[in-house]
């Protein structure tokens, strides 16, 4: 591997060595310094870009629209463009004679529908957006900044059409799932594939920190995915395409979406320094009902009063204490129906604060003809609204661009990250700030210490919520660097070859600690909550490196008909060597595993594989109106079989922009409906990395036992038939400007089919094994994404912007090879994969309803399960007795069915920005509605007695039994997921400039998460126990709630 | 000009042509060759098939016992939301096809079984007679035990491994049982395991005098009487044979139950046995299997169940007990009519003050009616103390056709079977046999 990537460099460095060579090729070459002004109607333009095209040179213009080029180029005639965002590109002819200095002056038009703004397709193409046959959808600094906070895809939410942002914890590293067009892949990661100026991103989510808990949580996916490295204020745009169909460029990799960042540049001039600093406070927005009533059932010793069986036992030894059969499920159980007095606290009070939070950043940038800068040095800090929560973040990145010839370009980019975050376990065990908080009575003084200071223990099995807080502590310190260099050619007209060499690397030290709880010999607490502590230290090195050359070739064939042509080759190639040691009854003192007496094993994990595809495309334009693109990419994965892992995925794509024909532009109606753009695109792409390195062999696997060597044959079968899934996308929209621009609407609709989805199916356990890996599954996405911008007033002082997003994503797994396939987790979540049904679903118990909907009680006004016979997975007819109660005759069991769905009907957003002058205030409205979440907590918290229902019984709002017969209704878990979130919210002020040369003052307040309109039960709909699972969404178990945040920042460039 | 185009093409092609097409194995798994291909790999594999079958909430270990226990009223459940050993509880149409209980102990007796035949195939490419033994035998004593859990809890059960497997009535499923257990034990007589496999298995099973207890077991509940009184007379009841644990490999009772008190719990500490069963106060297995109770006002932490087997990470827990044999030979003779035969070796149990596990009832000799009857609802008896949390009770239930749920008020059991786990009924269609109603 290493001597084959050498050898690549040893050509690479032979190619420019003979470059470099071949100078006097070009030695008759004249400097021509080319000076003007690019100006539209009401003035100089700043910052349009420059080029005269066919060759590498080009410029900025100043803040007046000034520019001045210097070209080393042979006598002939050239053509020179300018283009800026908002602008219609504007070419002119350049001829370069026996004159040295040449003035040359552009003006530019508005750009209807930003049709010439160039976007990236994908590493170093480009293409403007009038060529695209579909949506990608840009972001810019300004509206990253402005999000209130420092992690990139959090500052996204809300901006991107067709993609749901989800917040999976509010922890400041908890992790943030972004998913493009809806689940893609119930074996592989539905995560997009990042890259940024061209390296491939690694964004996975490995648990270094809480090891404690891996065996505990199930299918979730625990820990930060590492996209919380990149520092937003860094970028200069982000630009999304959602659609396979899209990207040629990234084929095997682009089933998912990609999300293409390109971070700031420097800009011949004097330097630009930047330096920003921002203060924030966050706070729990909202409290759960926790009772504070000072009443419980039975005695105070009984434990789960509401739903706890009372023997004749427990009633002699606790006099007074009376009881009342509750008739559940068709068996009667004795709960006690008397109360006593008890003292309760509320926990919340101890485990949460107001944290406080800042992020600076200084950039400097700047640079000459030849070369350009940036540096820029960041450094931010979080802490968590839970107590001894944080993460702090600080990294430098550079980035030199260099002139070596006049057609030969090179860049590097370099960067530096050190993540920490101090966290607390995540929900899903017992321990974790929350759940210790939920899942115990709250009848006990917390604070107490003993003579030695130690905290006391609480309910029997359960973790005092300040052993949490106090004693246990796991981190997690990243230190990543990510570079690239590139180099662009362009040694012929029209043609340029460009190659980015990409290496993102990271090493993650996560340490766990559980001390010795001192108050076991009381609580007498399980295994699972490590009661002679536990110590984890882990090391997870992640090397990355792609590898890619692009070609791209422009002519104009006639004067009508230019053709486009590109075509490259990537690498790329991923390991992870994952190093594990931990073990239990710690030392006094020691917080590390070399303190561990008993259970200490060790483990090392490799995970390698690579990918290459290589590509060609062209794309024939019409008069600059009508664009058809044809591409193929042929690609290979080391984690598919030689036999299956070759594949051929093909696409075309069309635009056309109608209002650009004559008869519109010069028509009477142009003025109210000035440009439309019609665009569709189909095209196939793979999923080369949908499956584990080694899923597709059979594997027996070592395990510590009892000092023997030990192999455990694998229950998952091999499978070397198993190839990458196919996906298919038809995409099509249209773009529109109406009312001089100030309206800007686009809708797009697509459908993807994916074919070959690979289902680890279940078998049945008489086969040997319990699941292969295997291409017995199809899924479809259809949806549309509709973008409006809106401009109802736009005067020189003041502006009134309004931008809507509204997507709508319907996802079914049509075939999935076994009727049902469950998703462990440890909320008793009844999470199911159903075929004809979205991925993934709640499949359990439903209420007995009666013909209006009402619930159908029992004889004792209590709620209960339906009972009948099943007609197939989810449809039941129910069976009732005679008296109209579910009925217990034989034949009659309890049902199934479809109880909710996490997948939203649709999701969308409203950003309103006003600007007067130099203040500008805008909001942001994020929604997320029709789906629904899986309240695991509220039956925690009633059945523990501390809830609302649970409250209810002991006031007698609600019968005795109430929740006690509630437990076993899995529909009574299920609450509406749907809330409109006040997202962002901001006020920014330009301060009069306080010094020569400054170009930007100003200071903004903004809020994040200030409210939320829903109708949850628990903290926050927002969440995720599942963290960044793909299939494991919309379950709370103890998971922290999203603060409410309010910043202060100061941004200054001069 | 041209030159450029040329060069660039070159870099392009060299670059394409140099790509990586490695192939990548995990260093950290084995495959099946590796695995089957030696001597150490079987070996490695033996041990592995036994971590399957008793280490973890998954094991059939765990499954059999909490499944079992809860079934027949031995253990409560503590918190209701542990839904599935609840249901357990409850029984009658709470148990469901879902249930993760009865699932695991389902697939997982069916992977041990067909791990177990990965063993059985391969074994004879080892050439050293006593190490191929070894591994034979370890092999046949997993899979005899996965197919007797199979026959203990569902009707039917495959006894083949493959696609669309065909299900066997448990009594064909017991005699492929007694069938590779008595072939393990011709290779063993023909050549003891080695001293080189006992150093690398995992200590703690007694070869030969497993197979012939296990013959013993599912022989009695086969119904062919003289075979387990041939088997269990040949049991040398001063051996112990057990499954080990550690810190590392624990107790999958006390490490997910009996630890703290939370899931499961012995009902009470008299077996939870009544009436014509009700156990003597004198008996000393109360104070074997139970946690002592704390005399008031003291209350304990400590799950009452934590006692016997039980009582820490690395107990031992029996794969048969020396009482079970002597309870087979009573129980086989009082069937065949030999009551003389069948009190003798039930006062072995009564007046036994210890043995090899330090278990001993340290009671008078059997003193009631000479009958078949009266004998067996004895040995009934002391199969429920003697043989407490092993497993055995839902089918010594039946065997004794003791009350079911649904005919009686004093029910003792709450299923007389099992439904099939929706894994198997879902994707084995064809074969897998309709749940029975109770």
């Amino acid at each position: 591997m290493m001597k084959i990537f050498k050898n690549k460099l040893r050509f690479l460095a032979g190619v420019v060595v003979m470059l470099t060579f071949s100078l006097n090729v070009l030695a008759q070459n004249t400097v021509y310094v080319i000076k003007g002004k690019v100006s539209d109607a009401t003035g100089g333009v700043p910052g349009a870009t420059i080029k005269i095209d066919g060759t590498s040179f080009g410029t900025i213009t100043n803040a007046e629209g000034d520019y001045s080029l210097n070209a080393n180029l042979a006598a002939g005639s050239y053509k020179i463009t300018a283009s800026s965002i908002g602008y219609a590109n504007v070419s002119q002819a350049l001829v370069l004679g026996n004159q040295s200095n040449i003035t040359q002056n552009i003006t530019v038009k508005d750009d209807v529908m930003n049709l010439d703004e160039v976007v990236v397709t994908g590493s170093t193409l480009k293409t403007s957006r009038r060529e695209l046959g579909n949506a990608i959808s840009s972001v810019s600094a300004e509206q990253l900044q402005k999000a209130g906070t420092n992690n990139l895809l959090g500052a996204l939410q809300g901006k991107v059409p067709g993609a749901q942002i989800t917040q999976n914890s509010g922890d400041p590293a908890g992790g943030i799932t972004i998913r493009l067009r809806g689940v893609k892949s119930l074996q592989g990661a539905s995560d997009p594939l990042y890259v940024i100026d061209g390296v491939i991103l690694n964004n996975n989510s490995t648990n270094v920190a809480q090891t404690a808990l891996s065996n505990q949580v199930g299918s979730a996916v625990i820990g930060t995915n590492r996209l919380a490295d990149i520092n937003p204020n860094d970028i200069e745009t982000i630009n999304i395409i959602n659609g396979a169909a899209a990207a040629a460029q990234y084929g095997s990799r682009a089933a998912n979406g990609v999300v293409l960042i390109t971070t700031k540049r420097g800009k011949s001039g004097v330097p630009k320094v930047t330096f920003s600093t921002s203060v924030s406070s966050s706070e729990l927005r909202k409290k759960v009902f926790i009772s504070t009533l000072g009443k419980q059932f039975g005695f105070p010793a009984l434990r789960l009063h509401t739903i706890g069986a009372i023997s004749s036992a427990q009633i002699a030894a606790n006099p007074g204490t009376t009881v009342t059969g509750i008739v559940r499920d068709g068996t009667t159980t004795n709960l006690a129906n008397n109360l006593v007095d008890v003292t309760r606290y509320d926990y919340q009070d101890n485990i949460f604060r107001t944290a406080l939070g800042s992020d600076n950043a200084l950039s400097i940038s700047g640079g000459t003809d030849r070369t350009q800068y940036y540096a820029s040095l960041s450094y931010a800090k979080n802490e968590g609204i839970v107590k001894n929560v944080d993460f702090q973040r600080y990294g430098l990145r550079a980035r030199i661009d260099q002139r070596l010839l006049s057609w030969a370009k090179l860049s590097i980019g370099l960067s530096y990250v050190n993540s920490i975050s101090n966290e607390k376990a995540n929900g899903n065990v017992f321990y974790s700030p929350i759940n210790s908080i939920n899942i115990g009575n709250n009848i006990y003084d917390i604070t107490q210490r003993d003579a030695d200071g130690n905290l006391k223990a609480v309910e029997p099995t359960r973790v005092n919520p300040l052993t949490t807080i106090e004693d246990m502590k796991f981190s997690n310190n990243v230190n990543r660097t990510t570079n690239d260099i590139q180099l662009n050619l362009t040694p012929l007209k029209g043609l340029s070859i460009d190659w980015i060499l990409g290496i993102d690397t990271y090493s993650a030290l996560g340490r766990g600690l559980i001390p010795v709880y001192p108050y076991q010999a009381v609580a007498g607490l399980p295994a699972e909550r490590y009661p002679s502590g536990y110590s984890s230290n882990v090391n997870n090195v992640v090397t990355q490196y792609n590898s890619d050359i692009n070609i791209a070739y422009e002519k104009n064939l006639t004067e009508d008909i230019k053709m486009s042509l590109s075509g490259g080759y990537n690498y790329q190639f991923n390991r992870s060597d994952f190093s594990r040691a931990n073990g239990e009854l710690l030392a006094p003192g020691i917080e590390t595993v070399s303190g561990a007496a008993t259970a200490v094993t060790t483990g090392y994990g490799i995970d390698r594989y690579n990918l290459g595809g290589t590509f060609g495309q062209a794309t024939f334009g019409f008069k600059n109106l009508a664009f058809i693109t044809g591409a193929i990419r042929r690609d290979r994965s080391s984690k598919f079989s030689p036999t299956e892992t070759n594949q051929t995925y093909p696409k075309v794509s069309a635009s056309f922009v109608p209002s650009d024909l004559g008869f519109w532009k010069n028509g009477k109606f142009n003025d109210a409906f000035g440009g439309l753009k019609l665009r569709f695109s189909w095209g196939q792409a793979g999923n080369l990395a949908g499956i584990g390195s080694f899923d597709r062999f059979y594997q027996f696997n070592p395990t510590p036992y009892l000092g023997r060597i030990t192999l455990v044959p694998g229950a998952t079968f091999a499978n070397p038939n198993v190839k990458p899934e196919r996906m298919t996308e038809t995409e099509g929209g249209a773009d529109f400007s109406i009312m001089k621009n100030r309206i800007n609407l686009t809708v797009t609709a697509y459908q993807q089919v994916i074919k070959d989805l690979v289902v680890n199916r279940v078998l049945a356990s008489s086969t040997g094994g319990n699941s292969i890996v295997n291409n017995v599954g199809e899924m479809t996405n259809k949806g549309v994404e509709i973008g409006l911008n809106f401009t109802p007033i736009k005067t020189k002082d003041f502006s009134w912007d309004l931008s809507v997003l509204y997507n709508r994503n319907r996802n079914k797994i049509t075939k999935l090879g076994s009727p049902t396939v469950a998703i462990a987790n440890s909320a008793g979540a009844p999470i199911f994969l159903i075929e004809g049904q979205p991925a993934s679903v709640f499949y359990g118990f439903p209420y007995a309803k009666n013909p209006d909907g009402s619930y159908l009680l029992t004889p004792q006004n209590l709620p209960q399960r339906e009972r009948g016979t099943q007609t197939n997975i989810t449809d039941f007819t129910i069976l009732r007795d005679d008296k109209g109660q579910p009925s217990f005759a034989a034949g009659s069991a309890f049902v199934r069915t479809i109880i909710g769905d996490a997948n939203p009907d649709w999701t969308g957003s409203l950003i309103n920005t006003l600007t007067y002058k130099k203040a500008s205030f805008r909001f942001m409205l994020d929604a997320v509605q029709g789906n629904q979440v899986f309240n695991a907590d509220k039956r925690t918290r009633n059945n523990v007695g501390i809830g609302d229902i649970a409250q209810k019984e002991m006031t007698g709002e609600l019968p005795r039994g109430y929740v006690f017969s509630l437990a076993n209704v899995e529909e009574y878990r299920v609450d509406n997921g749907s809330f409109v979130k006040l997202r962002e919210i901001g006020l920014t002020y330009q301060l009069p400039n306080i010094m020569k040369g400054m170009s930007n003052f100003s200071v903004s307040l903004s809020g994040r998460n200030l409210f939320s309109w829903d109708k949850y039960n628990g903290y926050d709909p927002e969440t995720n126990a599942g963290g960044n699972s793909d299939l494991l969404r919309g379950v709370d178990f103890g998971n922290v709630p999203i603060p409410r945040s309010y910043q202060l920042q100061l941004t200054a460039s001069f | 000009m041209k030159k450029y185009l040329i060069y660039s093409s070159l870099i392009m092609t060299m670059l394409v042509a140099s790509s990586c097409k490695e192939e990548y194995t995990n260093p950290s798994s084995a495959n099946l060759e590796q695995a089957t291909g030696s001597v150490n790999g079987l070996i490695a594999v033996a041990n592995g098939i036994q971590f399957r079958y008793t280490v973890g909430r998954a094991s059939p270990i765990y499954a059999l016992i909490s499944a079992n226990g809860l079934t027949t009223k031995e253990l409560t459940v503590l918190n209701a939301g542990n839904t599935d050993e609840e249901f357990l509880r409850l029984g009658g149409s709470n148990v469901q096809g879902p249930n993760s209980v009865l699932s695991n102990l389902w697939n997982q007796s069916n992977l041990v079984k067909a791990n177990a035949e990965i063993i059985l195939k391969n074994a004879g490419n080892v050439q050293e007679l006593g190490t191929r033994s070894g591994l034979i035998a370890y092999a046949s004593i997993f899979k005899a035990l996965a197919l007797g859990n199979l026959a203990t809890c569902w009707e039917q059960a495959p006894i083949e491994v493959g696609e669309n497997a065909k299900f066997s009535p448990r009594a064909d499923v017991l005699k492929a049982a007694i069938a590779t257990l008595e072939s393990a034990a011709t290779t063993v007589s023909a050549n003891a395991p080695s001293a080189y496999f006992n150093s690398f298995v995992v200590t703690g099973i007694d070869i030969p005098n497993t197979i012939q207890a296990l013959i013993a077991r599912y022989a009695i509940m086969a119904g062919d009487n003289d075979k387990a009184l041939a088997a269990a007379a040949r049991v040398d009841l001063t051996r112990r044979s057990a499954f080990s644990f550690d810190d590392i490999s624990r107790n999958p009772i006390f490490d997910n139950t009996f630890g703290n008190r939370n899931v499961t719990e012995p009902v009470n500490r008299t077996f939870n046995l009544s009436g014509d069963l009700a156990v003597n106060a004198a008996d000393k297995r109360i104070a074997y299997y139970f946690q002592p109770a704390p005399v008031p006002p003291a209350t304990s932490t400590l799950n009452s169940g934590r006692a016997s087997f039980f009582n820490a990470n690395n107990a031992q827990i029996p794969v048969y007990l020396p009482g079970e044999m002597s309870l087979i030979l009573a129980e086989a003779n009082a069937r065949k009519g030999n009551i003389d035969a069948a009190i003798t070796e039930l006062n072995k149990v009564l007046t036994k003050r210890t043995d090899v596990w330090l278990i001993g009832a340290d009671l008078p000799a059997y003193a009631g009616e000479r009958t078949a009857v009266a004998v067996l609802t004895e040995i009934y008896r002391n199969r429920c103390i003697e043989l407490y949390l092993s497993g055995l009770k839902l089918e010594d239930s039946r065997r004794f056709s003791r009350p079911v749920a649904g005919t009686t008020a004093t029910a003792e059991r709450t299923r007389n079977f099992y439904p099939y786990p929706l894994s198997e009924r879902d994707n084995n269609k064809a074969n897998t046999p309709a749940d029975p109603a109770i």
